[in-house]
């Protein structure tokens, strides 16, 4: 009997299905593996378990009592019963319990539609309850912050808010108040709850006890047309649903992926999209005798094409990191090859910037976790810029990852703290502190055994993506360099030269932001171009305003600060105003260009023979720059 | 034609006549409509009733049960939040958007069934005819009940939203 092969994987019975899986998996892991459905409500799979719901008890052979399947580990010749009479019964009186004090608010309740203890009770519960008194009342709509509503009455204190707070984000806001049938979920003193990252509560709240103020009483799951897109909050690039009712965005609901978000998204990405709800249709409008003038599209288009083609040579460029990879793959080949002017840029208004280079993500962010020591230069700054970057770095600490947050200028601590013998080391940091990363990474990479590797917190969904494209007036798209025939960057604009500029802000998160002496020299141009979703500082002195689409309002690529090319998908309608692509592509064919394109996804055809790397969309991963040499 | 259906043929017609005569006689199954209605059935399933508690508060909640039970799908409802400035219904939500699409409505109760509040229901109008399409979409205030009419309805069901009751604490 006794086996003599000793290995990592035991094999058990589960409803007479026998599966092998690795030591150390949950019961509830095993069943699922072989498509066996065990209903929880506190279980997460990324929270440790604690088995307070009791809603998992399976019957275990030779264990006297049900066990909860999500917190006891498998073992060799295990044999579970999910089905049994008696943890049907279980199943029922654990409903019933619940549902004692729950109240019957399915109807007025976010949740309802989507909510794992109705599902439950469905499948699993009782048909009606023997409870005939008054229910517990509590507070409800309690308002936790700005953000979040809390129903106390609805609340079946699975812990999963708390264990969030403690666990994945480590700021242990939520606590449990009180004991027994008087425990409530509250903040420290009632104070209304500081979290970024408060929108996942309501996410992993398995009842309607947590919902989002934005969000409250839009919609209901089912009336809900869902689209695949990428949060347009930062370079981090987290999955998003874009959920939209009668072509309103409702809510921006976590897409996990576990390359890039682990399923989270913080409350700046997620409660970004009032900014991008279309407040109405605006007419393009063109400055006549010093007044802006309402036209049609055609006449904005044809007199943009006329004030930039006068400054032909001289025309500068900016666009914003948050235009899609298809966008400014045309923004650059307008410039360069119809209006020979390579003065492009999409960054912020600095005096030098550090030219980016492929090396700036040769970390992806899941090896984070993989590293033993990371250096974060720049602190908060850099969880500012992506902040879910932070759960991911507290997750790593967990896992025993060392992590450092200093200031920028200290890269000499780090050199100290980093052991000679560290396997594999980590940095980040945002662009403008790239010079302290490189410099940190050439000390330690000879100080260290290991490898040392670097991220780059680029500004813009896709910062990296206007990078890759060469939206820089030094190089062509790949980081090609242009002998010479490099154009002017934002810092030289103002210095003189510049006829014309096009300021194409896609987004309202990721603007030009002019400083004083760039208005100054803005408001002195023959031709300013102002191409944006939403109004900008810039409106009045421009002479060309056209109107353009809204993030959830086009397709394309974007691609994120590690260089994952993603496809952002098309939530909203916005017929009438023509696509971002369009107005570049009816621009450049006003000065001859030849281009005919139907699709931005043809756009996307086009770029990928341009720069091969990219094809990488395709397959969900990063580009990898290294293909190259 | 022969001589016995000359002879026979005034015989039917006073026979006819008397049938009509008869006919004069006897009660009337037509109403002079429109200046008189007919009595509906209790049951009759007209055009829809959006109803009020007592207190004028409407039961709707805005919930889209019925939105999505009806088979044609020609209820559209949007909720909004009550505040304490402007309270519509008992509990958090109510309808702020309530449209019946009538030309599309097949009549079949299904909406009614499937409200928790009871707050809609099949009533008695049948005359719904009307010279455009539009004029069809019935929209909140024209299936709500006038104020007064519920007065004298008092029962609230248990299971209404229970902010209205000073919440117990523990
Ligand atoms: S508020 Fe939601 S997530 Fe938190 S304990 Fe209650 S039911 Fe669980
Ligand atoms: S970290 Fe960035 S991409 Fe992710 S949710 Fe927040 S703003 Fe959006
Ligand atoms: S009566 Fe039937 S068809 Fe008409 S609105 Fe109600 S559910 Fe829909
Ligand atoms: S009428 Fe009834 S089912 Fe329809 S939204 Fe109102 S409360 Fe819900």
């Amino acid at each position: 009997m006794a086996s003599t092969v000793v290995t990592d994987q035991v094999t058990l019975t589960v409803n007479g299905q026998s599966v092998t899986v690795p030591k150390g998996t949950l019961i509830l892991d095993a069943a699922k593996k072989i498509g066996i459905d065990i209903p929880i409500f506190c279980s997460h799979p990324k929270m440790a378990p604690v088995a307070v719901c009791r809603m998992c008890l399976v019957e275990v052979e030779k264990m006297p009592k049900l066990q909860p399947a999500c917190a006891v580990y498998v073992a060799d010749g295990m044999v579970v019963r999910t089905t049994t009479e008696q943890v049907q019964k279980y199943q029922k009186g654990v409903l019933e319990f619940l549902l004692i004090n729950h109240p019957l608010d399915c109807p007025i309740c976010d949740k309802g539609g989507e909510c794992p203890l109705q599902d439950q009770t469905y499948q699993y519960g009782p048909g009606a309850s023997r409870f005939d008194f008054e229910k517990a009342h509590f507070d409800k709509a309690v308002p936790l912050s700005d953000k979040i509503v809390l129903d106390r009455e609805r609340c079946i204190l699975c812990w999963r808010c708390t264990r969030f707070s403690e666990e994945i984000s480590g700021e242990r806001e939520l606590a449990l108040i009180q004991r027994g049938v008087h425990t409530i979920i509250g903040t420290f003193n009632d104070e209304p709850a500081q979290s970024n990252y408060q929108g996942n509560w309501t996410e992993i709240c398995p009842v309607g006890a947590l919902t989002s103020r934005e969000y409250r009483f839009i919609s209901r799951p089912w009336d809900l047309d869902r689209t695949a897109s990428i949060c347009p909050g930062c370079s981090m690039g987290c999955n998003i649903q874009v959920d939209a009712r009668h072509n309103r965005i409702g809510r921006f609901q976590s897409r996990e992926n576990l390359a890039v978000d682990d399923g989270w998204l913080c409350d700046f990405g997620r409660y970004s999209f009032p900014t991008f709800q279309r407040q109405g249709f605006e007419a393009p409008r063109v400055r006549q005798d010093g007044k802006l003038v309402e036209v049609s599209f055609e006449e904005a288009i044809a007199a943009a094409a006329d004030g930039l083609a006068q400054a032909r040579g001289a025309v500068a460029g900016w666009a914003s990191p948050a235009a899609t990879n298809e966008e400014l793959f045309l923004f650059q080949r307008l410039f360069r090859q119809r209006l020979q002017s390579p003065h492009i840029d999409h960054r912020a208004f600095r005096p030098t910037w550090p030219d980016p280079d492929p090396d700036d993500m040769t970390l992806p962010i899941a090896d984070l976790e993989r590293c033993d020591y990371v250096v974060v230069l720049g602190g908060q700054e850099v969880i500012d810029a992506a902040p879910v970057l932070h759960l991911r770095l507290f997750k790593s600490e967990r896992r025993g990852v060392k992590v450092l947050k200093i200031d920028a200028e200290q890269g000499a601590r780090a050199r100290e703290w980093v052991p000679a013998d560290a396997q594999a080391v980590g940095i980040l940091a945002t662009v403008s502190h790239k010079k302290e990363a490189t410099d940190l990474q050439a000390a330690l990479g000879k100080k260290v055994k290991g490898s040392v590797r670097r991220l780059l917190v680029v500004r813009g969904p896709n910062g990296r993506g206007a990078n890759d494209l060469g939206i820089l007036p030094n190089f062509r798209p790949g980081y090609e360099g242009l002998n010479g025939q490099s154009g002017k960057g934002r810092a030289e604009w103002g210095k003189g030269g510049i006829g014309a500029a096009y300021i194409f802000e896609a987004s309202p998160l990721h603007a030009f932001e002019a400083t004083e002496d760039e208005r100054r020299w803005l408001s002195g141009l023959k031709t300013l171009v102002m191409h944006r979703f939403r109004a900008s500082p810039l409106d009045d002195l421009a002479h060309v305003i056209i109107p353009g689409r809204a993030f959830t309002e086009k397709a394309g690529t974007v691609t994120n600060m590690e260089g994952r090319v993603q496809r952002i998908g098309r939530a909203i309608d916005a017929d009438a105003v023509p696509d971002d692509w369009m107005v570049l592509q009816a621009i450049a064919r006003k000065l001859g260009a030849p281009w005919d394109y139907h699709e931005s996804s043809d756009i996307t055809a086009d770029l990928l023979d341009l720069i091969p790397q990219y094809a990488a969309v395709d397959r969900g991963e990063r580009v990898l720059w290294s293909e190259r040499t | 034609m022969s001589i016995r259906e000359v002879l026979e043929g005034p015989l039917y017609i006073v026979r006819a006549l008397a049938t009509t005569f008869k006919h004069n006689a006897r009660p009337r199954v037509t109403i002079e409509y429109p200046e008189r209605q007919k009595v509906v059935p209790p049951r009759h399933r007209g055009r829809h009733i959006l109803h009020r508690y007592a207190d004028g508060l409407e039961k709707c909640v805005g919930c889209e049960l019925c939105a999505i039970a009806c088979p044609v799908g020609c209820i559209v409802v949007e909720a909004a939040e009550n505040t304490p400035e402007r309270r519509v219904s008992p509990g958090e939500r109510y309808a702020k958007r309530y449209e019946i699409n009538l030309l599309r409505c097949i009549y079949c109760g299904m909406c009614e069934e499937a409200c928790p509040y009871d707050a809609i229901t099949m009533g008695p109008r049948y005359d719904l005819a009307d010279d455009h399409p539009d004029k069809f979409i019935a929209v909140k205030e024209d299936l709500l009940e006038p104020l007064q009419a519920s007065l004298g309805d008092t029962a609230r069901p248990s299971a209404a939203p229970s902010a209205q009751a000073e919440p117990r604490k523990w």
